[in-house]
Parts: structure tokens; C-alpha cells; sequence
């Protein structure tokens, strides 16, 4: 009978990561994105950082309320993140008063109001600032981002 | 338990434990670089090929473009170049490879893209900048030839191989990078972990069959050991000597068969409980009197005992000494057949001192079994030890059988000689000198006795024989004084202090015997025997320095044992009338006896010659052929 419990239990054990699902399944990528999020916010603005994040769900804002202020409302934001396809800031949202920052490369090139980028590219992180817009928002970033910082007619 | 198997599990199962782990960890290390070896195998061989196809794809890219202009400006200000390059990248995208893309450095040293054969949702743009972390991204421009970079921090990708486009043949220009997916690893890994966890149960198979086959081996040996242990007597049973016999060497031991005497009549009288008990109280005595290292005991069978006592180069006699304790403290137990009746019991023993020369053991238990027939035939409670031949030692050395023998028989005998008191000329004491009368009636010499008996009880039975003979010569003679040889262990001994001491309670007994010790460095270094000297001296006997003037001649040794005589060695004697040195030494020694109040004894005064050299040094006692020979008797 000792055995066939023991052996139960191994093979219990053996499994364990199947039953995963009983628990909330944290995302370790999502936590590193919130890191350098915070770092470059952090760098980006003097002022106390308030991050809002259009249909945020609540794993991020588990994960990104450990490194920043959250609200769930634009106009109570210092730092925008748009970080979905689908989403865009509510029209209350003034570009002038705030910091716009996204994951996608295209939409920063396309829409003047994000004055930078950290997305993925060919599985790597990349992140990108836009010289011409960081000094339209009045931001000196500290020397070490100066190699991500882009004029866009570059050769 | 004396015991040739035996051993302390707990600390052969530690050992053992450590011993299984090193090898489980060797074993555990060795699969871990085994693995590491196949994965770098595996991997170099499911990516060789393609790793040519990306090279020679990169030459095709090479080809489309003019080599007198510059490589990045031709694609930059071409889409349709562009586009034909995507073309052949495209062509090496896979289900394992996920990227295929063509890169330049710029000026500030940033990677960007020329082209990428990724769908449009992942596609970078024309410029668009690559973070590279890794600095062999740079090293290619200096070493420019191909290279491989794993990524073991990124989620989705496994491997980078990278190739460079030279342009003039000189300087790297472009960089054709793909990236394998995490899968193609992840398959050459699970392939690697089915085989390690295949390789680990093998060996996890192997170190349990071999921690079960020692288990069951060390299992083996203890039900052995059971097996052959008497579960009475707690000593080995027959079926160990049988096994036993097959690798004992024979030179090593010395062989007795002990056995009990009227056994049968202690189980028909007490019962076979009390013959039980006694069974086990002496194979205690035995266990008690061995050396648990050397000596094996045997339960025989019945009342029969073998034991087999190891020779030991420095201590010859130990075994025979063995055999006589066993005896003695047999002799002298008290056996409880109730808790408050006890009985004596005796044993008989036969002795085979040299199995050596029989050819195996069986031969040697036979002679020990003779030996022990012969003590019994002589009325039991007695060792006999084996001779081969006993009547070819007529004019060499007795053997220990034949004193033993000469012992029983009441062989041993004194022969007396007079010492003289010079200055009256009168006999002042007689020297009791051991004798042993042979089978053939021949006179037997101590020469000839005392080196076979040497560190040997033999030589105790012999001196208490001796002592025994002086006293019934006392008894008979009132005013006799009789002098009797002691030997440095008799001294020691407690059966002749005990013997000593009963006689000292004797009226003018002590009084008349001079013990005649020879000097030597047992009796030096011995406090004891300095103490048992004064303890000896305190009960009424007089104390004769032996032999004095050879080997160990301490004077302040004499004072410290306050001897009353000292003999000056015959050797010295012998040549006092023709050797100055000789005179010399006895003159020193005259002169110290004076001064330290010690009488002085010449031995082997021969003539008439030697002994006027005496007299005239002021010697007062003279013993020698000049005044008589040794006698049987002192009358």
C-alpha cells in the first residue's frame, strides 16, 4: 500500500507543470517589457511617472503595477503606452501633456505623437526614439540611449 | 567474537554508500559532458547543410550586385534588386529556420536592414535598425568568414548563423543572417534528454543492481557467519573448521584439542542444563584466555574443543602459554551447577606445536588427537603435547614433551652441591641443581633442558618441581641450607610467589633457602620483580646474585634489592690464576661487596690453585669440583 502511494505521488510530481492552470500563469517577457518601460520612462521624464495603458488587461496591470503608478484613465497620465494593434487613447488624451509611447515600429513612424518604440524585431528587443520628436516633447535622454536614438533619413 | 568474517555492517554500509555516490556522481558528470558533446554534434549535423545552402545563397546575392558600386547604395535605390534579393532569402526560410535577412552597418555602427524574407506582419523596413548585443555581430567584420552565435537568453530563437558579403573581396559590405527557431534545438534537445534519461535509469539499474548485489553479499556473509557460530558457546562450529581447513596455513598456528573431563558423568549427575551451562562457561574461559585477533576457537563437537593460536615470530612460546592458561584457568573456576553449589572441572588437552610439518590440517588434528588420547590415558587434567620422536633427541636438547613428560613422571630431580665457608672449611650451604632422569635412566643437564622451555609455562612447572624437591629436602634435613635457582619470570610469576610465601609460613623454612637469581634486564627493568625480590627477602629467604661479573653487573642494583650474596661467574673464576683482567674484576668486586656489606660466593673452583687465589682475595665462600661434585642427595 506504501508503495503504490509512493509511487503516486512520484508520478504526481512528475506531472506538476500540467496543473499550471490552477494558478495565474505569470509572463516573464511581459515583466521584462515593464522593466525597460520604467527605465526609459524614468529617463524620458522628470516628473513622477503615471502610466496609463489603454484595455489593459489584468495580468499587465499585475505586472506593470510593480514597476509604475497606474491609472485607468488617460487624462490622469504622465506616460501613455499603447501596446495593442486595436487600441488608441481616448480623445480627452492631449499628446501636448503627455508622453506617448508604443510597441510597434510602423505606428511610430506613423503617428507623430509616440516620441519612441520598444518592440521586438526578429525575436530581439529593439527599442527606437525618434530624434525630431524627442525634441518636440523637450526630452534629453542620458547618453547611454543615445544609440537607439534615430534620425529617420539615415545611411 | 574472534572471527575472520567479521566486521562492523554500519560502517561497511557508509563506506559503501560513499562509494556507490562517487561512482553515481562520476557516472551523473560523464552524461552531463556526454550530453553536451551529442547536443554540439547533433546540432553541427542538422545544420551543416543548410549552413552551405545560406553560403552559396549568399554568393547568388553577391552575383546580382555590381562590384564597383557600393553594395548598400545598389539595394537602397533599387526596390526591384530588393526585392529579388527577398526572393532568395525567402527561399531559405523553413519550418526551422524562422528568419532570413540581409543587414549593413552603418557609420555609427548600427545594423539595419536591406532586405527581409519574413512575412509582411514581421517584415522590417528598408533602414529599419537591428539591436544586436552580441559583439560577434562586429567580429565578422574582422574576421570575415562565416560564423555561429547561440542565443541562450532569447525566448524564440536558438541559433544565428551569419555570412558575410565581401565587396572587392576585401571588405565586408553585407551580412546574410538567419535565425533557427527554437524548435530545431528544442527537437535535438528532447532527442538528447529521451537519451539521458535512458542513459540515467541504465545507470540507476546498474548502481541498484550493484548496491543490491553487495547488500546481498554482505547478507551472504552474515547468514555464513551464523552458520558457523555455535549458538551455545558463541565460538565457531565445525562447519567452519571444515571450511577453515581448506586455506589455514599451517605455519602459522599451533593446534590443541581441549577436552572435558567425565563430561558424560556432569550431564548423567546434573542434568544436560548444568552440562550446557558449563559447556558455555568454558568456552568463555577459552574466548577470555585468546587473542580475539589471532587465535581461533572451535567447538568440536560435544565437549570438544579446537583451538588454534597463532605463532608469532617475536613471542614463539605465546601459544603454548595460551594452552597452559586455558588449562589453568579451567582448573581453577568455580563452575555453578545451582546458584549455591559449584563444581570443579577439569579438561584434558592435547598439543600439536607444529602442524607445520603435517600435511594438512586433518594430519595435524590427528597428532593433536593422539596427544589429547595420551593425556587422557594418563588419568585426564593434563596436556600432552605431541611429539613425532621421542627417542630421537638422546644427545640434543629435551623437547618440551619430553620435560612435560619428565614433569608428570616425576623425572625431575636435584642433583646438590656444596658451597663451602672457607675460612672454617665447613659446608655452609648446598645449591639444588635441576636434573631430569630420562626414559633410558641417563642424567639430563639444564643445558639440554631449559632453552626448549624458555618463555613457556613449562619452565614455571619445572622451578615449582624444583622448589617442591628443596622443600621436602629441608623437611628432612633441619639443618640443612639449600640454595635454589629462580628464573627472571619466575620472579614475576604468581604461582611461585604463592608457593614461596605458603612455605615462608613454615617454621625454618625461609631461613634455609638462598634464591639464586641471575642478573639480568628482565629483573632490572621489572619494578615489579624489585619489588618481589624485597617482598621475598622480607618473608626470611636469602637473595644470591647469580653468575654476577657477565652481561648486566649493577652495582647499585645490588644495594637496591639489598642483596645478601653475590656468585662470581664462573667463566671469571676459571681464569683467575692466569688472567689479570680476570683478577681484576674479581678483586673490584671483592672490594665492593665489603664496602656495600654483601657476602661473596666463587663458583667453579676447580683446583687447588684457584682456590688459594680466592682465599687470598678474602673470599669467604667457595663452591666448585675442588670440594665435591653434585650429588643425588645432600647427605
Amino acid at each position: 500500500m506504501n508503495r503504490l502511494l509512493l509511487l503516486l505521488m512520484l508520478a504526481s510530481l512528475s506531472l506538476a507543470e500540467n496543473y499550471t492552470f490552477l494558478v495565474n500563469k505569470y509572463d516573464k517577457e511581459m515583466e521584462l517589457e515593464a522593466e525597460i518601460l520604467s527605465k526609459i520612462a524614468t529617463a524620458s521624464s522628470k516628473e513622477p511617472i503615471t502610466l496609463y495603458i489603454p484595455d489593459i488587461s489584468p495580468t499587465e496591470a499585475k505586472v506593470y503595477g510593480r514597476f509604475f503608478t497606474l491609472t485607468p484613465e488617460c487624462r490622469h497620465a504622465t506616460f501613455v503606452f499603447i501596446n495593442k494593434a486595436t487600441a488608441t487613447a481616448e480623445a480627452s488624451c492631449d499628446p501636448s501633456e503627455k508622453l506617448f509611447f508604443t510597441n510597434n515600429y510602423r505606428r511610430l513612424l506613423a503617428d507623430e505623437k509616440f516620441f519612441g518604440a520598444f518592440f521586438w524585431a526578429k525575436s530581439r528587443p529593439n527599442i527606437v526614439f525618434l530624434q525630431h520628436r524627442l525634441l518636440q516633447h523637450d526630452i534629453t535622454l542620458p547618453k547611454t540611449y543615445s544609440r537607439y536614438i534615430e534620425e529617420l533619413n539615415v545611411q | 567474537m574472534s572471527s575472520k568474517f567479521s566486521f562492523k555492517n554500519s560502517l561497511y554500509l557508509i563506506a559503501l554508500s560513499i562509494i556507490v555516490g562517487a561512482i553515481s556522481a562520476i557516472l551523473l558528470y560523464g552524461t552531463l559532458k556526454l550530453e553536451e558533446k551529442i547536443e554540439a554534434k547533433m546540432v553541427e549535423m542538422s545544420t551543416s547543410d543548410v549552413f552551405y545552402i545560406v553560403q552559396n545563397s549568399a554568393k547568388a546575392i553577391a552575383s546580382l550586385l555590381d562590384q564597383n558600386e557600393n553594395f548598400i547604395t545598389q539595394i537602397q535605390q533599387n526596390p526591384r534588386l530588393q526585392e529579388a534579393i527577398e526572393e532568395h532569402l525567402s527561399v531559405l526560410l523553413t519550418a526551422n529556420i524562422k528568419y532570413a535577412y540581409l543587414l549593413y552597418r552603418d557609420i555609427r555602427g548600427t545594423f539595419r536592414f536591406l532586405a527581409d524574407a519574413s512575412p509582411p506582419a514581421e517584415k522590417a523596413l528598408l533602414n529599419q535598425k537591428l539591436d544586436v548585443t552580441n559583439p560577434e555581430w562586429n567580429a565578422l567584420y574582422e574576421e570575415k568568414i562565416p560564423l555561429t552565435i547561440r542565443h541562450d537568453f532569447l525566448k524564440e530563437l536558438s541559433i544565428s548563423y551569419l555570412v558575410p558579403i565581401l565587396q572587392h573581396n576585401t571588405e565586408v559590405a553585407l551580412v546574410l543572417a538567419i535565425d533557427f527557431s527554437i524548435e530545431k534545438v528544442q527537437n535535438i534537445n528532447t532527442i538528447i534528454s529521451f537519451m539521458k534519461v535512458a542513459l540515467l535509469v541504465t545507470m540507476a539499474i546498474i548502481v541498484l543492481f550493484f548496491f543490491i548485489l553487495i547488500v546481498q553479499t554482505v547478507r551472504y556473509i552474515i547468514a555464513k557467519k551464523t552458520a558457523y557460530i555455535d549458538k551455545l558457546t558463541d565460538v565457531y562450529n565445525r562447519n567452519y573448521l571444515q571450511e577453515l581447513q581448506e586455506f589455514i596455513n599451517l605455519n602459522d598456528y599451533a593446534l590443541a584439542v581441549l577436552d572435558i573431563d567425565h563430561f558424560k558423568k556432569v550431564n548423567d549427575t546434573y542434568g544436560h542444563h548444568v552440562g550446557d551451562a558449563i559447556l558455555k562457561e568454558v568456552a568463555a574461559i577459552i574466548l577470555v584466555n585468546t587473542r580475539k585477533k589471532d587465535d581461533i576457537v572451535i567447538r568440536y563437537g560435544g565437549e570438544e574443543f579446537v583451538i588454534l593460536s597463532k605463532i608469532k615470530r617475536n613471542d614463539q612460546a605465546a601459544p603454548l602459554n595460551i594452552f597452559e592458561r586455558i588449562f589453568t584457568s579451567i582448573q581453577s573456576h568455580a563452575f555453578s551447577i545451582s546458584p549455591t553449589e559449584t563444581i570443579q572441572v577439569t579438561v584434558s588437552m592435547g598439543v600439536n606445536l607444529t602442524p607445520s610439518q603435517s600435511r594438512g590440517f586433518s594430519d595435524a588434528f590427528k597428532l593433536a588427537d593422539i596427544a589429547l588420547y595420551h593425556a587422557k590415558h594418563k588419568g585426564r587434567n593434563t596436556i600432552e603435547i605431541y611429539e613425532e620422536n621421542k627417542k630421537s633427541h638422546k644427545h640434543s636438547q629435551l623437547s618440551i614433551g619430553e620435560i612435560n613428560a619428565a614433569i608428570e613422571e616425576g623425572r625431575v630431580v636435584c642433583y646438590f652441591q656444596q658451597i663451602v665457608h672457607a675460612p672454617s672449611g665447613k659446608v655452609s650451604h648446598y645449591e639444588a641443581l635441576l636434573r631430569i632422569i630420562d626414559t633410558n635412566g641417563a642424567i639430563i643437564t639444564p643445558s639440554k633442558i631449559l632453552p626448549a622451555i624458555k618463555g613457556t609455562f613449562v619452565l614455571r612447572n619445572i622451578t615449582k618441581r624444583v622448589l617442591e624437591i628443596c622443600h621436602r629436602t629441608l623437611c628432612e634435613h633441619p639443618a640443612l641450607h639449600l640454595n635454589v635457582n629462580l628464573n627472571p619470570q619466575d620472579i614475576t610469576n604468581d604461582s611461585i610467589l604463592a608457593l614461596l610465601t605458603q612455605y615462608a609460613k613454615e617454621d625454618n623454612i625461609a631461613q634455609r633457602i638462598g634464591l639464586e637469581i641471575i642478573e639480568s634486564e628482565d629483573i632490572i627493568h621489572l619494578p615489579s620483580a624489585k619489588e618481589n625480590l624485597l617482598l621475598l627477602k622480607n618473608l626470611g629467604y636469602t637473595l644470591f646474585i647469580d653468575d654476577f661479573g657477565t652481561g648486566y653487573s649493577n652495582f647499585v642494583y645490588l644495594t637496591q634489592i639489598q642483596t645478601d650474596f653475590i656468585k662470581i661467574d664462573g667463566d671469571i673464576i676459571k681464569t683467575i690464576v692466569k688472567d689479570k683482567v680476570s683478577l681484576a674484576v674479581v678483586k673490584s668486586i671483592v672490594n665492593f661487596a665489603k664496602e656495600a656489606n654483601i657476602n661473596v660466593v666463587a663458583e667453579y673452583v676447580s683446583n687447588e690453585e684457584i682456590y688459594e687465589v680466592v682465599v687470598s682475595l678474602g673470599i669467604e665462600y667457595a663452591q666448585g669440583h675442588y670440594f665435591s661434585i653434585p650429588k643425588s642427595s645432600p647427605a
